[in-house]
């Protein structure tokens, strides 16, 4: 005999209740004073004893009752080490685990997997439980452990294929957590699925419990149906009349074995066909199609490329967003007394193509506040500074703004706005012997990353004849040194901004490094890392998340929503207004926008996962030895060698329930005795 | 009257004169009254008898010195024995057997002193408790005894009545008001010393209603007031023993003092005090008789 809840035996306890009361009434039993007990005293004293039995009698029925129910709370059982395909061995914990992403809805697919899934339900013995796991890229437990039939089948009616891709993963890691909190002998996955192979890549380290079992059901069969996949789409810019155009080049493919013919790939902008083309595309082939460039005249155009209907429909679609391309504004800040001084630097801008650069050439008397505040980034080429255009320079870092400092032999900087990352010394002459190299770059920082790889970029072929002597100050980085050892760039954040300090000029006077192929690059990175430029993602895939602050959304304050493909509105701010992260679950548009009528609007594209629209299967054995570490037939033999657990076999003998039973009857006995007792 | 009503009545005299003259005014025909008669006799003259009572008609008539005798040179003593041991603080029918004898001994004393006896009071419970002499002005003290007796000791009887006998020197009336919880032999060893010198006995047995039908219903525990002992009793199994026990009893009682002519009623607390002023007076004229 053992017990599931022996703490419950501190209850017996309570035993001590009835005797208690049973010796205290004797003691405080009602005392009827009496002038003598002279004749009382005479009477037989058997009159007496013989009640005093009856009590105990029934104290004994009392005690008896109690202590029946005391052990029924303990939940005892007849503890059998062998008992493992005893009584209540057959009760099993089953998880369905059903795939709905959307490659499920290829053919007949869902309609089979919820077919095969009401048979694994059905199938459920009266003592069984079962739960419904929905899973795609992530997993949702619909019901959880119950033995109802009918809600579970009604769980699992509900659902419908979604946008997202496979992975198994975590569905297992669902299945496990169940099935090692539930205490029946028995237990068993039942993975429904067409088994992707992109939904499995063997490192997921999702295992079930020992014992566990995992039966698959492949919900597959031969891809005869012609199924074209709009994967993935490239925009090219070009401008035209002064107009910026844009050409879409989509990437459609064909993962089955039957041809996609007379197909057509149409785009659309803003929910109307601009073009349409044909498409056909040979068995588990791909193909290209560009459509005719168009003018992209205001921000968040809609633009869609869908392929016709198929057996597959969910991957013909594939959205952007495209928006004009917005320029970096760069205000030059020059002497003007020194022709060809800023030529190279001019023309390095003027290349700039994604971004473009907008390039507004200032004398240092000349600059505006208008000015500064259109641009992005100022860059002072080797030019004197007073103290008036040095504080409205500082504020304009401060505010965010770019500051690029070529410190050439004119170069000054009031003490008064300090943001410079550096102190400027005097010149040091290389015209004689060797001159100077850039000898060191930080390689890590965004200027520099794209001269990482080998044969991207040559700095050191770069000659200096002259430079600054610079002192580095605290808190600043520096991203480039002269072989001598001395910065040669310098950065330094201030406020919002950035502040570069480079310590020579960007013309020929003092390096040839306008020379070098590295120059444009150089200053483009710099300008767009200034500038604190992104682009604008044309689309994002379901799965990621859109970070509303780092986009231009951030324009607008506070109580922004997002409004989903099927018309849901999700609020993007907390209740302590700290902005939230948005994911993206659904195939379409998404819209963020402000409280007011007229903000501004950001739209975002949100495409399916291509990788699902690979439906070659992965061998499900695979799964099933990676999440149970043996095969099939192993596991069901394993399961046959555990022994019952003290929980399965006390709820398979139920003997608590005897005993309260028993319990509750001796109290009604004990209620007839003490009535008839009373009367006697 | 009612005793539980004539026990909520604090006042004893008012409560003894309000019985006895109710009793009187309605008995005032009854052979008993008028005992007491002013002359009883002449006896020839004595020198040193008082010359003023000299029968000087009777001298007219007879040459010869005769003296009256008058009845009221016989008044006896009157003293009331009263058990206040803790056994007479009881009661269920709303007196106690001390309250009840109280106003019974105030009664017995009203109407023995409006015969111009003596009266007296002696309370006890193990031992005399106060003593009041037998005097034709102790009405007064007797009431005032009476109303602060309180009962607090156990009882017995022997060793207060063997004290009680040595005062008792002159021939006079005892009435001993008791529950008499001892043996009925006991009992009467206890009383006969006071019936060495000529007293006339009349004992009143108070009991309660209870004591005698022993009319309880729930079982508990009974404890007994004066020895603090307790016993299980279940009263519907115990009555019927019970009943013939104390029937026994009180006619062993009734046996034993009818043998020493000794007058002795059993009073029950429910029952108004006429029964037990008519016993006395009964009692009273048959010791008259025997005179």
């Amino acid at each position: 005999m053992a017990f599931l809840a022996p703490l419950f035996f501190l209850g017996l306890a309570a035993l001590s209740i009835p005797v208690l009361i049973h010796l205290t009434q004797r003691e405080k039993k009602m005392v009827q004073q009496f002038p003598s007990l002279m004749f009382v005293r005479r009477i037989p004293y058997q009159t007496v004893r013989r009640r005093k039995l009856r009590d105990i009698a029934l104290l004994c029925v009392r005690l008896a009752a109690l202590l029946l129910i005391v052990g029924a709370f303990a939940r005892p059982f007849l503890w059998r080490p062998n008992a493992a395909t005893a009584i209540g061995a057959t009760a099993r914990e089953v998880v369905v685990l059903l795939d709905q992403s959307y490659s499920m809805a290829y053919g007949d697919r869902w309609d089979r997997a919820k077919a095969a899934a009401r048979d694994a339900i059905n199938r459920l013995g009266p003592s069984d439980r079962a739960s419904v796991v929905l899973f795609s890229s992530g997993a949702d437990i619909a019901l959880r452990s119950t033995g109802e039939k009918d809600r579970l089948i009604a769980s699992m009616d509900a659902a419908t294929p979604t946008a997202a891709a496979t992975r198994f993963g975590p569905a297992l890691k669902v299945a496990g957590s169940i099935l090692a909190e539930s205490p029946l002998p028995r237990k068993e996955a039942i993975l429904i699925s067409d088994f992707q192979r992109s939904g499995w890549r063997g490192e997921e380290g999702a295992r079930l419990p020992a014992g566990s079992t995992l039966t698959p059901v492949t919900i597959g069969g031969p891809l005869d149906k012609p199924n074209a996949s709009v994967t993935s789409a490239s925009l090219s810019r070009s401008t035209f009349s002064d107009q910026e155009r844009v050409t879409v080049t989509a990437a459609v493919a064909n993962r089955t074995i039957a041809p996609v013919t007379g197909d057509s790939l149409t785009l659309e902008i803003g929910g109307r066909a601009i073009q349409t083309l044909p498409l056909n595309i040979a068995p588990e082939g791909s193909a290209s199609v560009a459509f005719q460039p168009f003018t992209v005249p205001s921000k968040n155009m809609r633009v869609t490329v869908r392929a016709g209907n198929d057996a597959l429909p969910t991957d013909n679609v594939f959205d952007l967003v495209i928006s004009p391309s917005a320029p970096v504004r760069i205000v030059v800040v020059d002497s003007g007394n020194r022709p060809g001084a800023g030529l190279y630097l001019m023309r390095a801008l003027a290349i700039g193509d994604a971004p473009k650069f907008e390039i507004t050439s200032r004398q240092p008397a000349a600059v505006s506040d208008e000015d500064l505040r259109r641009a992005s980034v100022v860059l002072l080429n080797d030019v004197d500074v007073n103290v008036g255009l040095g504080r409205r320079l500082q504020r304009f870092v401060q505010d965010g703004g770019g500051m690029f400092i070529a410190a050439g032999p004119r170069a000054t900087w009031p003490q008064e706005a300090d943001i410079l990352p550096a102190s400027l010394s005097q010149p040091i002459d290389k015209s004689r012997g060797e001159s100077a190299r850039v000898g060191a770059l930080e390689y890590g920082h965004p200027v520099f990353e794209v001269f990482r790889a080998p044969r991207s970029g040559d700095f050191s072929t770069a000659r200096f004849y002259a430079y600054r002597s610079v002192a580095a100050a605290p808190n600043t980085q520096v991203l480039a040194r002269f072989d001598a050892g001395t910065p040669a760039l310098v950065e330094r954040k201030v406020g919002s901004g950035h502040v570069m300090l480079w310590a020579s000029t960007l013309d020929l006077s003092w390096s040839d490094l306008p020379l070098k192929p590295v120059f444009l690059p150089f200053i483009h990175r710099s300008m767009v890392h200034l500038a604190n430029y992104t682009e604008p993602a044309p689309w994002l895939t379901i799965g990621q998340v859109f970070d509303p602050d780092a986009s231009s959304a951030k324009a607008q304050a506070t109580g922004r929503l997002a409004l989903t493909p099927s018309g849901k509105r999700l609020p993007l701010e907390d209740e302590g207004s700290s902005a939230q992260v948005l994911e993206l679950t659904e195939q379409g548009f998404y819209e963020i926008r402000g409280q007011k009528a007229n903000s501004d609007v950001t739209v975002v594209a949100s495409n399916i996962d291509p990788a699902e629209s690979d439906l070659t299967p992965v061998e499900p054995a695979d799964i099933v030895t990676a999440a149970t570490g043996s095969t099939g037939q192993n596991a069901q033999q394993a399961e046959a060698d555990v022994p019952l657990t003290p929980e399965a076999q006390e709820r398979a003998q139920r003997l608590w329930w005897y005993l309260l039973a028993t319990g509750i009857l001796l109290l009604g006995v004990d209620t007839l005795f003490s009535n008839w007792l009373s009367r006697t | 009257m009612d005793p539980s009503v004539l026990a909520r009545i604090g006042n004893l005299e008012l409560v003894s004169r309000a019985v006895v003259d109710g009793f009187i005014n309605g008995m005032h025909k009854a052979p008993y009254f008028g005992a007491s008669v002013d002359f009883a006799e002449h006896r020839g003259y004595v020198p040193g008898d008082d010359i003023r009572r000299v029968d000087w008609k009777l001298w007219a008539r007879t040459d010869r010195y005769y003296v009256k005798e008058y009845e009221a040179e016989s008044n006896s003593n009157f003293s009331v024995l009263l058990d206040v041991s803790k056994s007479m603080n009881f009661g269920t029918t709303g007196i106690t057997k001390l309250d009840y004898a109280r106003i019974l001994t105030a009664c017995l004393t009203n109407l023995v002193h409006h015969q111009r006896d003596r009266v007296g009071l002696v309370t006890f419970d193990n031992d005399v408790v106060d003593f009041v002499p037998s005097s034709a002005k102790h009405m007064e003290v007797v009431l005032h005894t009476l109303d602060k007796v309180e009962a607090g000791r156990p009882g017995s009887l022997k060793a207060p009545f063997q004290k009680m006998a040595e005062h008792f020197g002159r021939r006079g009336v005892l009435v001993i008001l008791s529950d008499f919880y001892e043996e009925p032999d006991a009992v009467l060893d206890a009383v006969a010393p006071l019936r060495f010198r000529g007293n006339d006995l009349i004992v009143f047995h108070v009991l309660d209603k209870s004591e005698l039908d022993f009319g309880f219903t729930d079982a508990s525990a009974f404890e007994d007031i004066e020895s603090g002992e307790q016993m299980p009793v279940v009263p519907d199994a115990f009555r019927k023993e019970y009943q013939s026990l104390v029937r026994a009893h009180l006619d062993a009682l009734q046996q034993r003092f009818s043998a020493n002519r000794i007058d002795y009623t059993v009073l029950n607390t429910s029952k108004p005090l006429d029964h037990a002023l008519y016993s006395y007076l009964s009692a009273r004229a048959r010791m008259m008789k025997v005179r």
